[in-house]
């Protein structure tokens, strides 16, 4: 294609409905593993819970404005076209959508919704109802639907570039998993760079769980990347000379050395590092603040990097 | 079904002769004229390539469009249905329902589709379904001087197309694409 149909405003939306489903899984795994009865993480669960819905809600709001016709947006709604990855992700969305904001609501804190509901103006009183005694009661029951949606909505930002016949660069069965883990990944990441801003930082159990999260869904992604290239080199010539756009082509150093090296193996060393008292002589953890954040930032820039040369040296690649 | 039940459908297509043309834009123009194109945007366009070095050299222009395909990607990703192929084979666009998400315009092998800035929606070449409908050929079809393009239904076994098509070798682009191009270029 001589320019690029979709722009900047496609690679922030996949990046932050990435983000989200990232966020909420991590909170439903978070929400889901107990001890004695109570969520055995309930800082990454409540942060998760509270943060996933936005980001995926700033993305939407993108996601329409980049339509020739912003209001004609309703039009996804009134069909099911199957074969559609698009038609599919937007239904999607909107149940992921849904199921983040109930989540959120039920992670509230009590203190917080009681001084809402009592500062509320008369006529506003109606909103007493989102003061439940039974909200905590939903939290897992919504972390368990919740699961799938944000897999589908993680693996469909992938799905609608790699179904794409025409773009070679796209179209491979391995890029709704890159895009899945790498959403998981981002939102993990999110999680490890603000609680280890907040307060006193991650504690033992929080870094445990959060860095062997990541870790192994870092170790997947390489499993990922690197057959994808070599299969790449395998592949018919149209495919070849696509993967040239990052062999060597325009968006080499983007893939390559932020995404590649910034924004994988440097995060997955520094990882490892901090988990090492845990990897050599079991013992726990002492996350430091400083390696915590930096890790997570280098995995969240990677993630928006990925996003970026995927929809710009896919759209560049064709049968040509 | 239907052929089964031995009722044959139309199935509308072009043969392209490259070799009779003469790179000289008619058809461009036409379609412009016809459809009310905006300016800059094309919904057909002629490829001109020439080699070699004087003394020896050659010019080769290829007509290029919408290819009106058999499974066509661009239907198949639209969200909201708005892309659709009548059961005549022409792949068209509900201006009504296209909500300009541009999916579609990636999802072309042809690049055959494009943004038009004037109505906000998704354009391409209908292969002039309004007049092949009251009869008459496409616009581009009735206007080439050197007869380039020769139109039809592949089902009209008398038709010149048929004709052409059982008499002269021919092959598609980007056949690899999967999507069934019905645009015929005759060698």
């Amino acid at each position: 294609m001589e320019d690029p149909r979709w722009g900047i405003l496609i690679v922030f939306y996949l990046f932050f409905g990435g983000l989200s489903a990232g966020l909420f899984f991590v909170s439903a795994l978070a929400t889901y593993l107990q001890e004695n009865g109570s969520p055995a993480y309930p800082r990454i669960a409540q942060f998760g819970a509270l943060l996933a819905p936005w980001p995926v809600a700033i993305g939407c709001v993108l996601l329409v404005f980049d339509l020739g016709h912003w209001y004609r947006f309703y039009k996804l709604f009134v069909t099911v076209e199957w074969h559609s990855p698009m038609s599919i992700g937007a239904w999607l969305l909107a149940g992921f959508s849904l199921i983040t904001l109930a989540a959120f609501w039920s992670w509230l804190p009590q203190g917080f919704v009681a001084g809402l509901v009592a500062r509320l103006p008369r006529r506003l009183r109606f909103l007493r109802v989102i003061d439940q005694p039974w909200r905590e009661r939903l939290r897992r029951p919504l972390a368990m639907t919740g699961f799938p949606f944000s897999v589908g909505v993680g693996i469909y930002t992938g799905v609608l570039l790699g179904a794409v016949q025409a773009r070679p660069f796209w179209n491979t069965n391995l890029v709704a998993q890159l895009f899945l883990f790498s959403a998981l990944s981002t939102g993990c990441a999110a999680l490890i760079l603000i609680l280890s801003l907040r307060g006193s930082g991650l504690e033992v159990g929080e870094a445990k769980l959060l860095y062997s999260v990541d870790i192994t869904i870092i170790v997947l992604e390489l499993f990922i990347v690197l057959p994808y290239v070599i299969h790449g080199k395998l592949s018919p010539l149209s495919v070849q000379q696509a993967l040239e756009l990052i062999m060597g082509g325009p968006y080499t150093f983007h893939f390559w050395g932020i995404f590649f090296i910034l924004g994988l193996l440097l995060p997955l060393c520094l990882e490892l590092w901090e988990m090492r008292p845990v990897l050599l002589n079991r013992s726990a953890p002492h996350p430091t603040r400083a390696l915590a954040s930096v890790s997570a930032i280098l995995v969240i820039l990677g993630g928006f990097v990925l996003r970026y040369v995927f929809v710009y040296a896919g759209q560049m690649s064709s049968f040509e | 079904m239907r052929e089964r039940l031995g009722i044959r459908a139309k199935r509308y297509a072009l043969a392209i002769d490259t070799r009779r043309c003469i790179d000289c834009q008619a058809c461009v123009v036409a379609c412009k004229a016809e459809n009310d194109v905006p300016p800059g945007r094309f919904r057909n366009r002629v490829k001109a390539e020439t080699k070699g070095e004087f003394p020896y050299l050659s010019a080769s222009f290829e007509p290029e469009q919408c290819h009106h395909c058999a499974s066509p990607s661009c239907v198949r990703v639209c969200p909201t249905g708005a892309s659709y192929q009548r059961t005549d084979g022409l792949v068209l666009v509900d201006g009504d329902d296209c909500i300009g998400c541009g999916y579609c315009i990636i999802a072309c092998p042809y690049d055959a589709r494009f943004f038009n800035e004037q109505t906000r929606i998704v354009d391409k070449c209908t292969m002039c379904a309004h007049r092949v409908d009251a009869g008459r050929p496409p616009a581009c079809v009735e206007t080439c001087p050197t007869r380039v393009r020769t139109f039809g239904d592949l089902e009209a076994k008398d038709g010149e197309l048929h004709v052409l098509l059982a008499t002269r070798r021919s092959q598609f682009k980007k056949h690899e694409s999967g999507n069934g191009p019905q645009i015929y270029y005759l060698l």
